[in-house]
């Protein structure tokens, strides 16, 4: 799957490096990915169940954290419960979660324990090391299927202009959303609606930050009906 | 035998003082709670009759939970949805489980069935008129009959009908019987009650335990509960008792009561000493029984898996070693295997298709296949298709083709549903063309896209620059369809 919201656009990162742990259970992916990755990202430790994961990721300490959604071991929770066993370490790594799996539960579930992102496995190694540096940049990373999910979850319909609760996208969200589910980049969508890009990713930072924190009740209830799908 | 009014299934309800079994019988029948509690408490004074019948009704009908989890079809795995869904309901048995008279959900699927096949009934219906003796030959008889694969319809409707008033004419017949004695004795007549009665217990008991024989194994074929077992063993005791009693009256032919209530006595102690040997290996056999059938049904999915990943995923990748070298090729097969394999995993099958967003994926991995370039498909919200939406999927389809073909990359394709109306967006990420440069005979663009979309009261919008193409088609809810936009 392409993700074009990640096209290199980010200034800052040029030149620097970033520590990464992939966790994926599957070896093989493991080193594909490493050699898809641009040499800036500095793989520093590998895990294949959960407990190497957060063994692994307390020892390592990396910046980013490439975590497959689907992991054996732990108690069945797989990449969230990584996540929920390095949330001493949530301030400094950020996670970046990759998946094979389309399933709303899944990816929202990741997401709401406290992943900055979600890309698809199938994505190229340039787009992976694009969002490790831009979740690594402390923004989020949003595929145009997340963005499909967040739309699906939240509804379609604005919040009320003063409105900052939880519960709803503002007016200016649900556009950021909407381009990029239709497969805009930021940059693409900065341009669209006359704004900046540090502007788009605030928005977008803000529309994870609600994914994560709301605690609505059609939220929940929305992931337990796409089970059913 | 049409005109049997429709009863909530008697089930133990969870609003209870007790066990619930008032307040589900009073839902049953229609009756005020209060007065079916006052009954059985007046019942219960009266020589403990209320006690018994409570008893009774507590062990033998289920609660509402147990109820609805014996109708509901159980997966046996994780993925078993999926892969014995269909094949599940073209079984025989299995459509809700087979019923006595404390089983609720024969009213259901009577109530379903019977259009199907009026004449059965009146089959069905004379041949429990005679007797006791003439309706257990009979159920044994119609065991086959509805065992047997071939007629699955047929089976379960005639299965259903016969338990359910088949128990009712039996029992009726023989209260008449009774009744008919009493009379003729009454009215001076000679009846041999001496035999009479011990015959007429052994069949009773024989019908009561055949029944029973051919009951459980019909259920076995579907669905198993605790329930079900307990209510079995008792009637089964019930069925042996009556026999025992009988024979023993026959035999000893002395009719007189001590003699008869000794011998009894003695014979259940004998049948109990036996019962007691036998229980441990009964046990094991019917545990190795239950272990036996579950791994036949894992056995038979593992197969049905195995099957499928043949047919679909390993031929697949023969073709991919074959055409290694072909980069374009590969790609084009592993996200045509892919999307395979998620359909099938994933599908669920009683959800009906003719969505508009199942059609817009369609029609994306229909160009995905054709020209080989990745569309993914982004959807938020569905609606049940129409005409006018099929004319919002053909003209996403040339879109998509279109920009497949010229973009020369990955496609990516939007949907929105809501109450206002569907959009769809596709996009690429091409050179981008002018649309007043497009030829006047080149109909792809104006005709399919732009004019479909306008004879079905919508819009399209081209919006190409050199970074790539977005095709936005827009249809508004018609006033007739209003609301039915979100699901």
């Amino acid at each position: 799957m392409s993700t074009p919201a990640l096209d290199g656009t980010r200034a800052e990162g040029q030149g620097e490096t970033v520590r990464v742990v992939i966790v994926d259970d599957h070896a093989i992916f493991r080193s594909g990915l490493k050699a898809d990755l641009d040499p800036r990202v500095i793989v520093v430790g590998e895990a294949g169940t959960v407990e190497q994961a957060i063994e692994v990721i307390a020892r390592t300490r990396p910046e980013v954290v490439l975590l497959d959604v689907h992991l054996p071991g732990g108690l069945g929770g797989g990449g969230r419960e990584v996540i929920a066993g390095s949330a001493a370490l949530l301030g400094a790594t950020k996670f970046l979660a990759l998946s094979v799996s389309d399933a709303a539960e899944d990816v929202v579930a990741v997401i709401r324990a406290g992943a900055r992102g979600y890309v698809t496995k199938t994505i190229s190694g340039t787009e992976i090391t694009d969002a490790v540096f831009r979740v690594a940049g402390g923004d989020a990373v949003f595929s145009p299927r997340l963005a499909g999910f967040v739309l699906d979850a939240f509804g379609t319909a604005p919040a009320d202009i003063a409105d900052d609760e939880l519960d709803k996208l503002s007016a200016r969200e649900l556009e950021v959303m909407r381009l990029i589910a239709r497969g805009y980049s930021y940059k693409e969508v900065a341009k669209e609606l006359f704004i900046s890009i540090k502007t788009v990713e605030t928005h977008v930072s803000a529309v994870l930050r609600k994914l994560q924190l709301s605690s609505r009740h059609e939220l929940t209830k929305w992931a337990a009906e796409r089970r059913l799908l | 035998m049409t005109t049997v009014p429709v009863r909530p299934p008697l089930v133990r309800s969870s609003d209870r003082m007790i066990a619930g079994v008032c307040s589900g019988l009073s839902a049953h029948l229609g009756w005020p709670v209060r007065m079916v509690r006052l009954g059985m408490a007046v019942a219960a004074l009266a020589g403990g009759a209320g006690f018994v019948f409570y008893a009774w009704l507590w062990i033998m009908v289920p609660t509402a939970d147990e109820a609805a989890r014996r109708n509901a079809r159980r997966p046996a795995s994780p993925i078993a949805p999926a892969v014995s869904g269909p094949a599940v309901d073209s079984r025989p048995g299995s459509s809700p489980p087979v019923g006595g008279p404390t089983i609720p959900s024969a009213t259901a699927d009577a109530q379903l069935q019977p259009a199907t096949f009026p004449s059965a009934m009146y089959d069905a219906g004379p041949s429990f008129q005679p007797t006791a003796a003439g309706a257990a030959p009979f159920t044994a008889g119609a065991a086959p009959g509805t065992a047997s694969a071939s007629a699955a319809g047929t089976g379960a409707w005639f299965r259903v009908r016969s338990m359910r008033y088949g128990k009712e004419i039996l029992l009726g017949s023989g209260l008449l019987l009774v009744a008919g004695i009493l009379i003729a004795r009454l009215l001076g007549a000679d009846v041999p009650l001496g035999t009479l009665i011990p015959a007429a217990a052994i069949l009773g008991g024989a019908a009561i335990a055949w029944m029973q024989l051919d009951e459980t194994r019909r259920a076995g074929l579907v669905d198993k509960t605790k329930a079900d077992q307990a209510g079995g063993w008792a009637r089964l005791a019930a069925g042996l008792a009556l026999v025992v009693a009988g024979v023993l009256v026959m035999v000893s032919g002395s009719g007189s009561w001590e003699q008869t209530w000794l011998a009894l006595l003695a014979s259940v102690a004998v049948l109990g000493g036996v019962a007691l040997v036998l229980l441990p290996w009964g046990l094991k056999f019917w545990r190795d029984l239950e272990t036996e059938r579950a791994g036949r049904v894992r056995e038979t999915e593992r197969a049905e898996i195995a099957a499928h990943l043949h047919d679909s995923v390993l031929q697949t990748l023969a073709l991919i070693q074959r055409r290694a070298g072909n980069e374009h090729d590969v790609v084009r097969l592993a996200r045509a295997q892919e999307r395979e394999l998620r359909g099938w995993l994933f599908k669920d099958p009683a959800k009906e298709s003719g969505q508009l967003s199942d059609r817009i994926k369609a029609a994306a991995a229909e160009v995905e296949d054709g020209l080989g370039n990745a569309v993914d498909v982004v959807s938020v919200g569905d609606t049940v298709m129409t005409d006018r939406h099929e004319a919002l999927v053909q003209a996403s389809r040339e879109a998509m083709l279109n920009a497949s073909r010229h973009g020369g990359g990955p496609v990516s394709v939007y949907l929105e549903v809501s109450d206002g109306g569907v959009e769809v967006f596709v996009k690429d990420r091409g050179t981008g063309f002018e649309l007043h440069t497009v030829p006047e005979d080149r109909l792809g663009v104006r005709e399919s896209i732009i004019g479909r979309m306008k004879r079905h009261g919508g819009t399209a919008d081209i919006n190409s620059s050199p970074d790539g193409t977005e095709v936005r088609l827009r249809l508004p809810a018609a006033a007739a369809e209003n609301g039915e936009g979100k699901p």
